[in-house]
């Protein structure tokens, strides 16, 4: 039987880090691209940039502890033709200088790639503070940033890879636990356009990032009850591919959104501002309810806020009864 | 190389072209922010006239010379350098105010060439201005970079984190010139919220510091000539000015840091222009 959507055969398989995935990913862009310079606050080594700091040291800059001051430098930086790609840890290169990103990179229009890691819980022990679960939100508002959200490993290089090539403004969030491989290597990626993972007929679940994996996963428990789930991965939250979405609800009907992050303002928002005026269509948004998230290990803030695969499914049963 | 007697009047003759062109941009809108404007004319205009390395006719040239306005809301005198630099024609400056001017408020770089970097947001032009300083040197370009602040605007943090990165990254490129018209929007400087000894702030985190009067186109022009001040340093100027300096009835006043102007005002500020021209013609003799 023809398979129909991107899904591996060999999902779940295997897990690798994003982290390193990045990393990895940067060095062989800065192979191609020698005006790509890497820049970090504190944190260079965690941020996965060792490997591109050991293949060229002169085109890494450190900051310290200075993220608005860095955003700022990766501006002035991209006025004369660099391709900064800063990374640390998500909420202080977006939350922190939420302002020098809306003008300096936003409003004047450079080149420069944020990557916020440890995005969403990862920091899960360490509470709201390192929690980054506004900065789709935050950075939503600001015309012309691009905004992606890898969900597997595979993903994170392409969309990195994409970065690269890609001019104008951007910021891609990545997680820190390892992550399953649902894609092969030959993963066809396009910043804008969305993936179909696999297709079905009842419900469309849309998963993003770090809560694409449970979404799949979701999709399989609902599949054994005899649901019929098509799966999105809507890896670029900024520019939203309209088409893939407006194409569920008109052969579906039914949606529900997952992701780690703040319903207000993330994923589930930005489908529901396009639905809600062009194809009002019944949806559930599952993430963070407006409070601030306790501490304590990853999966168990997964489960508090209701992002552990069975929830998922769960949640989208007493969906489609409700309907 | 001292500036000659002929050159200093030169540039003293645009500066008081500019501060007619800041007027000019006044009368077309109503109002706008006058003092701070002013207090920078004369740095200004040595700036555009005898330190930036500028092409009007090819405003992107790959080799010149940066200046970004941090004190974004300065940019009555920032357009007129520009203007009388030859970058855009001076029927611009009545459009001022205008829906969609190619003057707005705030400088913005889509909407007129040589403007190199979007401020009116303070705290953030030395960053951007240590950035291309750094990005060129990438780029083993000669040109160097300069970068306008207020000293109310010293309050920000941003510029403290900018100041200790272009010491640690040895940016001797970038200048920082420092208008100290000791008033922002509240008042003095040192009752709102003091800085001072800007010297010894500045000396502290790595940079070397020059105090200049920021009205004497001679000092102005050493100070620039002698750049870097220290190898492997950035350079900061901090130039004493006048809060609207050459309105005798604005100058040193808080007050005229945005200035809604009544006619009587207009008639004022034309006639101490009028005076200066005359002045500055009697002085010149021949030699303008």
């Amino acid at each position: 039987m023809k398979r129909i959507g991107m899904l591996s055969k060999k999902a779940f398989a295997e897990s690798r880090a994003p982290i390193k995935c990045f990393g990895d990913a940067l060095l062989e862009a800065g192979r191609e691209f020698p005006r790509i310079v890497a820049v970090s606050t504190d944190s260079s080594s965690g941020s996965g940039l060792t490997p591109f700091k050991q293949a060229f040291p002169d085109r890494h800059v450190e900051f310290g502890i200075m993220e608005q001051g860095a955003l700022g430098y990766c501006a002035g930086m991209a006025t004369t033709g660099v391709i900064p790609f800063y990374v640390a840890i998500a909420p202080f290169v977006t939350a922190r200088p939420f302002e020098m990103f809306k003008n300096d990179l936003g409003y004047m229009n450079q080149n420069v790639k944020v990557v916020g890691r440890c995005c969403g819980l990862t920091y899960s022990q360490l509470g709201p503070t390192h929690h980054s679960i506004d900065d789709v939100a935050l950075l939503r508002t600001i015309p012309g940033v691009t905004i992606l959200s890898p969900g597997d490993p595979v993903s994170i290089v392409k969309a990195t890879e994409a970065l690269a090539r890609t001019e104008g403004p951007a910021y891609m969030r990545i997680g820190s636990p390892n992550m399953p491989v649902l894609y092969d290597e030959d993963l066809p990626f396009e910043i804008g356009k969305g993936i179909l993972v696999r297709d079905g007929k009842d419900l469309c679940l849309i998963g993003s990032g770090t809560a694409l994996a449970s979404t799949v996963k979701a999709a399989d428990i609902l599949e054994a009850r005899g649901i019929s789930v098509r799966v999105i991965d809507i890896h670029t939250i900024k520019p939203l591919d309209e088409d893939i979405i407006l194409e569920a609800a008109r052969d579906i009907g039914k949606i529900v959104t997952v992701e780690e992050h703040f319903v207000n303002g993330g994923l589930g928002s930005a489908i529901a501002q396009l639905l809600s005026q062009r194809l009002p269509t019944p949806m559930k948004i599952i993430g963070v309810e407006d409070h601030f998230v306790s501490n304590g290990p990853y999966n168990a803030l997964l489960g508090m806020n209701g992002l552990l695969p069975e929830q998922i499914a769960a949640t989208a049963v007493s969906f489609l009864s409700g309907i | 190389m001292i500036i000659s007697r002929q050159e200093q009047l030169a540039i003293a003759s645009r500066a008081l072209a500019m501060r007619g062109d800041v007027l000019r941009m006044v009368k077309a809108s109503g109002a706008g922010h006058m003092g701070g404007a002013l207090s920078a004319a004369d740095l200004m205009a040595v700036l555009f006239f005898r330190v930036l390395h500028l092409d009007p006719a090819n405003p992107r040239m790959e080799n010149r010379d940066r200046f970004v306005l941090s004190a974004g809301h300065k940019c009555l005198i920032l357009y007129a350098a520009l203007a009388e630099r030859g970058f855009f024609p001076k029927e611009l400056f009545d459009s001022y105010g205008a829906l969609d001017s190619h003057l707005p408020g705030h400088p913005s770089m889509a909407k007129l060439p040589g403007v190199e970097a979007n401020t009116g947001s303070l705290g953030h032009g030395l960053s951007i201005a240590a950035g291309m300083a750094m990005g060129l040197r990438f780029a083993a370009s000669p040109a160097k970079v300069f970068t306008l602040m207020g000293d109310g605007e010293l309050a920000e943090g941003s510029n403290w984190e900018a100041a200790a990165a272009a010491s640690q990254h040895r940016l001797d490129t970038l200048t920082a010139i420092v208008d100290r018209n000791r008033l922002q929007i509240g008042g003095k400087t040192t009752d709102v919220m003091s800085y001072e000894p800007l010297e010894e702030r500045w000396a502290s985190f790595g940079w070397s510091v020059r105090r200049i009067d920021g009205h004497d186109i001679s000092a102005i022009a050493s100070a620039f000539d002698a750049l870097p001040f220290e190898k492997g340093k950035p350079s900061v100027i901090i130039a004493d000015t006048i809060k609207s300096k050459g309105f005798s009835f604005a100058e040193n006043k808080a007050a005229y840091h945005y200035w809604k102007a009544t006619a009587e005002e207009i008639g004022l500020a034309e006639a101490d222009l009028e005076k200066a021209e005359s002045e500055l013609a009697a002085m010149a003799g021949g030699l303008l």
